[in-house]
């Protein structure tokens, strides 16, 4: 299935990217994503699907859309 | 005492007088600063009702115990006074060298009262106070100001002052600083203009006492460094602030259009990432180890600061889309000296009422080129429109009438910052009881309700939430006179903050001391409002109504159909209320107040309001 991604502030230059699909597995999860992914795993991020949130573990669908930001506090 | 000097100043423009006054230990360790000292000194010496654009108001500059020694990203100061846009305490925070220049002149805050005759600038040098003319600037604009006080003094003194805004008493005036941004969103240049104080000048050249400068010395270099490689390392600053106008907008909480709507395919132009690609320089606070001031050029061509609540409020909530021109709705705000949050909010405010067939006039959202005509006008006061602006929303939708009230975006007359919480509880909540009014530094919790909630949750852990980030950020990093961006941003320890302060006080405090500072800083707040509004209600603590409308849910995306439900949200902040030991009206019980040490504040309330 494909999924796009999109990265949010500092995570673009640090994985290369802003946002770009990719093809996973049927049945990947979040977490099998965020693996494929070149970022700091250890950095606190906040990870939504389709504007809303998601768990590690939960299971994706074609044409969802992720999204990764690290932690802001505002302007 | 160490750590704090120990010293107020005060000065009164009316009699051309100064004088320092000391305070005891036991006010210094019970308000700290900053904020702290604002919030008490204005409630002892300002009688309720007095006009905030009077001569009996009058104006606090207050630092912390930290301020002026190498400790990281504190080169900010507190302003505060009765607001005028408001009707009650407001403050702010700018980051400038007033910060170590006052406390090396000798002092850890001033008051200044009364009203000059004639534009005066104050020039202070340690035990010195000039009441020079001002009248080369006044009519002027900051950006003017500020250089010509530079080419008087040179660049290391510390500098606040005004713009045409503040001179015509626009009720969301700012005061700024070029050695930071701008500060005091509740109308604090506006005193300043109504006092025909221009500017003021603070060279400082004592030694600020410290229980240990050595250990404070070595610690506060090393964590300078430290947090300025964490930063590097975490690159946040590439694009600052302005990185989370992508996420907002993905995660449909973005102001578009007077918060009508929650994203819009064009924000990408806006983003961090384009800010980023038009960066023309960076610039940050005295002692900041992450810059977030990224300027760009403006549509004429001036360097103009952005940041994601100008950015947001400028543009998308504005419908516009083109960043020079943002940058140059920016640019005026910052050159008049105007809030650019509230001026975001008011513009948008009277865009929607002219759509809605509330009010006569020809401004259309999207018209970047009326915005800039508009801000002029409101800052000059000029004819009917500029003076209607120069009101600000909550005055201009009383104004209107039929019911346009709803759609002012505002808490307590103060227009909230860049977050569309048509579906988001916990952030409405936030907005709603922010002390001051719709202020983004008390408690900023939509990553905590995306990544640890539900946006449909209206439980009680989202306001002991709230009360934990109020207790941090409008807490402790107020009272201490702090960025809170290394710690939010990078993770940097709170436990950093009582350290700073134990070594230059030589106390031992732990961070459940400085919560119990925060809850008497936000009590003392609330006794401010009830004295000044005896007959509040807990509507006061209520977000703009438009987010509670089915009629202005989305209509698509993740967030359609949704809005906020008004009895969960009472319930919500029922929560809030009894967490923080409040009545039913949102003010601090007798009990909570003795609680906190402020039974004698209390009984000064109750001459003017019941408490429960």
């Amino acid at each position: 299935m494909k999924v796009t991604v999109k990265l949010i502030g500092p995570l673009i230059y640090a994985a290369g990217f802003s946002e770009k699909e990719i093809t996973l597995p049927d049945s990947a999860a979040a977490k099998d994503l965020f693996a494929r992914i070149k970022l700091d795993k250890k950095r606190p991020t906040i990870i939504t699907r389709n504007g809303g949130a998601v768990s590690a573990a939960d299971e994706l669908s074609e044409g969802d859309r992720i999204v990764i930001s690290p932690l802001y506090s505002g302007g | 005492m160490k750590g704090w000097i120990g010293n107020i100043l005060r000065v009164n423009l009316t009699s051309k007088t100064y004088k320092k006054e000391s305070f005891t230990e036991e006010f210094a360790q019970k308000w700290v600063g900053g904020r702290g000292f604002a919030v008490k000194i204005l409630y002892d010496e300002l009688k309720p009702g007095i006009d905030p654009l009077g001569p009996e108001n009058k104006l606090v500059v207050a630092l912390g115990p930290i301020s002026g020694i190498p400790a990281p990203n504190t080169g900010k100061c507190i302003v505060a006074a009765k607001s005028p846009l408001t009707g009650f305490y407001g403050d702010g925070n700018l980051g400038t060298k007033v910060s170590d220049q006052l406390r090396k002149a000798g002092y850890d805050a001033m008051i200044v009262e009364g009203k000059a005759e004639k534009p005066t600038m104050l020039y202070i040098e340690d035990d010195k106070v000039e009441f020079l003319s001002a009248e080369e600037m006044w009519g002027k604009g900051t950006y003017f100001s500020n250089d010509w006080i530079y080419a008087k003094y040179g660049k290391n003194v510390g500098v606040l002052n005004i713009g045409q805004a503040g001179e015509n008493m626009v009720r969301y005036a700012v005061i700024r600083s070029m050695e930071g941004r701008a500060g005091g969103r509740p109308g604090i240049g506006a005193v300043m203009g109504s006092k025909l104080l221009k500017a003021i000048v603070v060279k400082g050249t004592k030694i600020i006492p410290q229980a240990d400068p050595a250990a404070m010395k070595a610690a506060g270099y090393g964590d300078l460094k430290t947090v300025h490689e964490m930063d590097k390392k975490s690159g946040w600053s590439i694009q600052s602030t302005n990185g989370v106008l992508a996420w907002c907008n993905e995660v449909a909480a973005l102001p578009v259009e007077n918060c009508r709507k929650t994203s819009h395919p064009d924000a990408w132009k806006v983003d961090g990432e384009r800010l980023n690609n038009a960066r023309v320089a960076t610039y940050g606070c005295p002692s900041c180890t992450m810059k977030c001031g990224i300027t760009i050029h403006d549509k004429e061509g001036h360097e103009s600061e952005l940041d994601y609540e100008n950015v947001a409020l400028l543009g998308p909530n504005l419908n516009i889309f083109e960043l020079d021109q943002v940058g140059s709705l920016n640019y005026l705000c910052d050159e008049y000296g105007m809030d650019t949050m509230s001026a975001g909010c008011t513009l948008s405010f009277y865009a929607d009422a002219i759509a809605r067939g509330a009010a006569k006039g020809d401004f259309k959202f999207g018209d970047a080129e009326r915005g800039k005509e508009l801000l002029g006008m409101a800052a000059r006061r000029e004819g009917k429109v500029g003076n209607l602006l120069a009101e600000g929303s909550l005055r201009m939708a009383k104004e209107f009438g039929n019911s346009s009230e709803a759609y002012a975006l505002q808490v307590k007359g103060l227009d909230i910052a860049a977050y569309n919480c048509k579906h988001i509880p916990g952030q409405a909540l936030s907005f709603g009881v922010g002390p001051m009014g719709a202020h983004h530094k008390e408690a900023w919790i939509i990553t905590f309700e995306l990544k640890n909630s539900t946006r449909d949750s209206y439980g009680a852990d989202k306001a002991a939430k709230v009360i934990e980030l109020q207790r941090i950020r409008g807490g402790m990093f107020e009272f201490m006179v702090a960025c809170r961006f290394p710690w939010i941003e990078l993770g940097w320890k709170l436990d950093n903050y009582p350290k700073y302060f134990n070594l230059a006080t030589g106390l031992n405090w732990t961070l459940d001391d400085m919560w119990k500072v925060a809850d008497r800083a936000y009590s003392m707040i609330k006794l401010h409002y009830i004295r000044e509004f005896p007959n509040a209600t807990r509507k006061g603590d209520y977000p703009p109504a438009v987010w509670f409308d089915a009629a202005n849910a989305d209509k698509e995306g993740p967030i359609a159909g949704k809005y906020l439900d008004v009895d969960k949200y009472d319930q919500l902040l029922q929560h809030y209320y009894d967490q923080r030991g409040y009545d039913k009206r949102g003010i601090p019980t007798k009990e909570t107040l003795g609680k906190l040490g402020l039974s004698s504040e209390a009984a000064a309330a109750e001459k003017y309001a019941e408490l429960s």
